[in-house]
């Protein structure tokens, strides 16, 4: 009986005593091989920033919707690609030197800002506008819009609609929208100021929305105008001619990569990283000259490639981080015409042509 | 059962012979003229009816059809994304992973089928009767399906002005489809030549046994692949381009795997059909039934996940550990089953039991760190303890104790740390399996742990002793008051904020627990409903000619409590199958989520999602038609609705 006790005793001393060398990586009977990191982002949180995080895990945590067209979408083989999708790489390359080091979570909307807070993700380019209250209740921080989206009209030009009709023209429509987002007040908004009456019904997504479009139980739909223009190039019958209006937006939606609040050395490296596509479209360097720019640029567009290095060094990057960017990804226009032309999303004319071409993208000097 | 067959009368001597194949309820086969005025055309009424159905049947025939080759169609988004529908972002690179363990359970499938099946025949008359069928459905199909759309030269549909599309004649359409005619054709003569070589009586009774028919549809339709032209359709991620050539057969990637596991089996059939009939077939029928248990964990975190293992780490703690369980363990069970250890072992169970108890109670509040690893291990040690006294005795009964417990250490202990090690596989997105993988591995691992846990439930709930029936009774009722979904949001999103700090519970396994748990109620509910159709009298006899407890219930009461459950346990099964739909809800990615929300969100195929929903449902149905087939067939053989 007593040898029983002590053989009992011994075998829970030699178990806790295992237990206590390494409790912390392995105290879970059936986690995920990312757990352990998962830990240390809790325990970051609090002090350092998540900037030395992601440098000591080695990948960088991104949301990203992984169902909207054009800018996330998960592909055949499983990977995601997508305007969002390479400004996760673009990040991911000025952090840790390597585009392909990024662990793409896909998020719905209503979790998004939870998994931020969470620690779940590091970064969301999850299309999310930028809005007063997200900056300020939610708790989340902004980077530099990397595209100015806004809600437009679709309909139907045997209808009467053309690109110049105004909201004050679709009186007497059914107007179609998904449910549960901001583009249903919106709409109701903008109808009621401009005094007509409108029949609104809102589907469970976009997708049922066109299907309605298309069988003609809706005559116009609203949504996002690049999601529009992607459905017009994809699934406008022969026989029909869709059209968009009004050419200036209902609403303004900014998107932009968006992260916790108050982490500065993070938001400076994320920041840094989007102005450097878009300082690098504005020099003409781009993936394929980037090299030979390396020696014979001007003086911003070396000092943006590191050339003389403290800037990048000073914030925490390597000193070559730009030049992987650019390298690895390419500049905003690369990025923009690889993922919207496609689509029918063309910069030229749009808010989203550079500053010198009459656009809004713009982005302080690196020096 | 062979006793009851012949005290009871003429319906169970039937019963016999269905037991050898054909059908128990078989009626003399009538001329097809008479067969029909009897049954289709007995008066004016049914006459109508017959009618009214079979014109109903051709229009929804057609609608489906019709839907099925419109040329709205987009069939590229399916046949494109089939890698993704099956397995998601699993990397290409390290496929073989994963037809290693599809090759593996259909091994084991195949191990035992041929161990334990016994399908009997199927009368050729009949075979003959599902070829004729067949042949006449095709050609009924070609016939109701509208005539094609003509396509300029541009490849555009031709239309005309009102802009409907033009069609071309019905003549035109039936010469076109002359393949589909040639195909029907050829059915219907090969069952009418059956037919007529098999009615004459004395070769009525011909038979062909259901697993040659199985295996040579199988063969037919992988040799399909080899010849028949369906096309090479891929998704090339260098260029992000879909590559879609028609007129090839399918990609060598696909068709030559598939001949393995068609390969592996039959191979393993008739291997199960030797093995059978050896000396060792209790022993390796023990084996395959394990290996079922084992093998959906392994699997996945072994064989998919490919773990990277830390030697140093393995060496310096996780075998020590294993190790010492074990003896020590085995030590401590040797000597609780000596003869004549009386009270003493009671208490040290009990002892163990609480002190394991403790354990979990501390992890929540965080007192002293352990592995989890111990925790558990101790938890089983104490159920081992409990056991124990059923093995006080012979050396040979302790022997058994002792290295059941080795077994499960060594398990238990392999499986934790390999799930705790991170995987290799390079994943391009934080999804590690999805699609049709993750929704078959859901079920097959909910339906598997359910099972023994609903087992147990029910027989807490008619047990004699009131803290038992207590505790089942109100885990039942609670769980069942819960819908499902807010069970698995619980698990995913509420059970890791009452975790501990630096105790983490996966999302899959989360979700697996909170399945498996709200699984086990229902089942619980279905054994319960068998348990209680046992009369009192086979409890008395039990108890008259000496039984134990444990005996009683092992050999006289389950058995017969769960073949009469045998339909509720295949719908929940099925329904678990089902379900597994929700888990798109809390995040996950399965199969139905992929073709309901990946495929329209790809640029190339927006909103194409109708193609991806019929694909789904058809792959769902032709597993839950398959287990509702088999255990019709398991029914009839172990007699049930005919008591």
């Amino acid at each position: 009986m007593w040898r029983l006790l002590a053989t009992l005793f011994a075998l829970a001393l030699a178990a806790s005593a295992c237990g206590g060398s390494d409790s912390s990586d392995d105290s879970s009977a059936s986690s995920s091989s990312s757990d352990a990191e998962e830990t240390e982002v809790t325990l970051a949180a609090s002090g350092e920033s998540l900037l030395d995080t992601i440098k000591s895990r080695g990948t960088l945590n991104c949301g990203v919707s992984g169902s909207a067209v054009a800018f996330s979408e998960l592909q055949a083989d499983g990977s995601m690609a997508g305007f969002d999708a390479d400004y996760c790489r673009v990040v991911a390359a000025a952090i840790l030197g390597d585009a392909n080091k990024v662990n793409f979570v896909s998020l719905t909307a209503a979790e998004r800002f939870t998994a931020v807070q969470t620690g779940d993700v590091d970064l969301l380019m999850r299309n999310t506008t930028w809005t007063q209250s997200r900056d300020s209740e939610v708790g989340m921080d902004f980077g530099p819009t990397t595209y100015y989206d806004g809600q437009q009209l679709m309909g139907r030009e045997s209808d009467g609609f053309s690109g110049s009709s105004q909201v004050s023209d679709i009186g007497g429509s059914v107007i179609c929208t998904s449910a549960g987002t901001t583009t249903e007040k919106n709409i109701a908004d903008a109808a009621a100021e401009a005094g007509v009456v409108i029949e609104l019904q809102t589907f469970e997504d976009f997708d049922t929305v066109t299907n309605n479009f298309i069988s003609g139980a809706c005559d116009i739909i609203t949504t996002d105008g690049s999601a529009l223009v992607g459905r017009k190039a994809q699934q406008q019958p022969d026989t029909e001619n869709w059209v968009i209006f009004p050419a200036t937006p209902i609403s303004k939606e900014p998107l932009g990569p968006t992260y916790g609040q108050n982490d500065s050395a993070f938001a400076d490296a994320v920041n840094w990283a989007v102005y450097a596509t878009i300082i690098a479209d504005e020099k003409g360097l781009d993936s394929s000259n980037v090299d030979m720019m390396l020696t014979s640029g001007d003086t911003e567009t070396i000092r943006l490639l590191g050339g003389e290095g403290e800037l990048q060094s000073g914030m925490g990057l390597p000193a070559d981080a730009f030049y992987q960017v650019i390298s690895q990804v390419g500049n905003y226009d690369e990025i923009y015409s690889r993922n919207l032309n496609p689509v029918g999303l063309s910069r030229e004319g749009s808010a989203n042509a550079a500053w010198t071409a009459g656009g809004l993208v713009y982005a302080p000097p690196a020096r | 059962m062979q006793d009851a067959n012949q005290l009871s009368g003429d319906l169970e001597f039937q019963r016999g012979i269905g037991q050898q194949g054909s059908s128990p309820h078989e009626v003399p086969s009538l001329p097809v003229g008479q067969w029909l005025r009897k049954n289709l055309f007995s008066n004016w009424g049914n006459s109508l009816l017959t009618l009214l159905g079979s014109f109903l049947a051709l229009l929804a025939l057609r609608g489906v059809l019709n839907f099925v080759f419109s040329e709205n169609r987009e069939w590229d988004a399916v046949r494109t994304n089939l890698r993704a529908l099956m397995t998601l972002s699993y990397p290409e690179s390290q496929y073989i992973r994963v037809w290693v363990s599809l090759g593996f359970v259909a091994g084991l499938a195949g191990l035992s089928a041929g161990l334990w099946a016994n399908w009997g025949g199927v009368s050729v008359k009949r075979l003959s009767t599902w070829l004729m069928g067949s042949g006449g459905l095709l050609a009924v199909c070609v016939i109701v399906r509208e005539p094609s759309v003509i396509l300029g030269s541009d490849g555009k549909v031709v239309r005309t002005v009102d802009g409907s599309p033009q069609r071309e004649s019905f003549l035109d359409a039936m010469v076109d489809r002359s393949s589909w005619w040639i195909a029907a054709a050829v059915l219907l003569a090969l069952g009418t030549l059956l037919w007529g070589r098999f009615t004459s009586p004395d070769r009525r009774g011909v038979e062909v046994s259901v697993t040659s028919v199985v295996f040579v549809s199988l063969g037919l339709a992988l040799l399909s692949l080899w010849v028949a032209p369906y096309g090479h359709y891929a998704f090339i991620s260098e260029t992000k381009s879909y590559v879609a050539e028609s007129g090839r057969t399918v990609a060598f990637s696909t068709k030559l795997p598939w001949t393995v596991m068609l390969a592996l089996l039959c191979g393993f059939f008739y291997l199960g059909r030797i093995l059978r009939r050896s000396d060792y077939a209790g022993i390796i029928k023990g084996a395959s039934n394990l290996l079922w248990l084992i093998s959906p964990l392994t699997l996945f975190w072994v064989v998919l996940r490919d773990p990277a293992l830390d030697y140093g780490h393995v060496m310096s703690t996780d075998l020590p550990m294993g190790l010492a369980f074990g003896f020590l363990g085995g030590a401590v069970l040797w000597s609780l089953t000596r003869p004549g250890v009386g009270e003493a072992g009671r208490l040290v169970a009990t002892m163990l039991l609480g002190f394991a108890i403790f354990n979990w109670v501390a992890a929540f509040f965080g007192w002293y760190p352990m592995l989890q690893k111990a925790r558990i291990s101790f938890l089983l040690l104490a159920i081992a303890a409990l056991l124990a006294p059923n093995f006080i005795g012979e050396i040979a009964k302790r022997r058994q104790l002792v290295l059941s417990w080795l077994g499960v250490t060594a398990l238990v202990h392999y499986l934790a740390t390999m799930i705790n090690t991170p995987s290799t596989v390079e994943l391009q997105s934080s999804e590690f399996l999805g699609g049709l993988g993750l929704t078959l591995f859901v079920a097959l691992i909910v339906v598997l742990l359910s099972f023994p846990l609903g087992v147990l439930l029910a027989l807490g709930r008619t047990s004699k002793f009131p803290i038992f029936r207590m505790l089942s009774t109100s885990y039942i009722e609670v769980i069942r008051g819960v819908p499902l979904i807010s069970v698995l949001i619980f698990f995913s999103v509420m059970v890791p904020l009452f975790l501990p700090d630096g105790m983490e519970l996966a999302e899959l396994a989360a979700v697996l627990t909170g399945y498996t748990l709200f699984s086990a109620a229902y089942l619980a509910e279905n054994v319960r409903g068998g348990l209680q159709s046992i009369t009192k009298g086979q409890y008395e006899a039990a108890d008259a000619i000496g039984l134990t407890a444990a005996q009683r219930t092992g050999f006289i009461v389950l058995p017969q409590a769960l073949t009469v459950s045998i339909p509720q346990l295949v719908g929940q099964v099925i329904s678990t199958f089902k379900e597994t739909s929700l888990l798109a809800i809390i995040g996950l990615f399965d199969f139905l989520r992929v073709a309901n929300s990946v495929i329209p969100a790809q640029s190339e195929f927006l909103g194409v999602k109708r193609e991806g929903i019929l694909l789904v449902a058809m792959i769902y149905f032709f597993f839950n038609f398959t287990i509702s087939k088999y255990s019709q067939r398991l029914e009839r053989r172990v007699g049930l609705g005919e008591r």
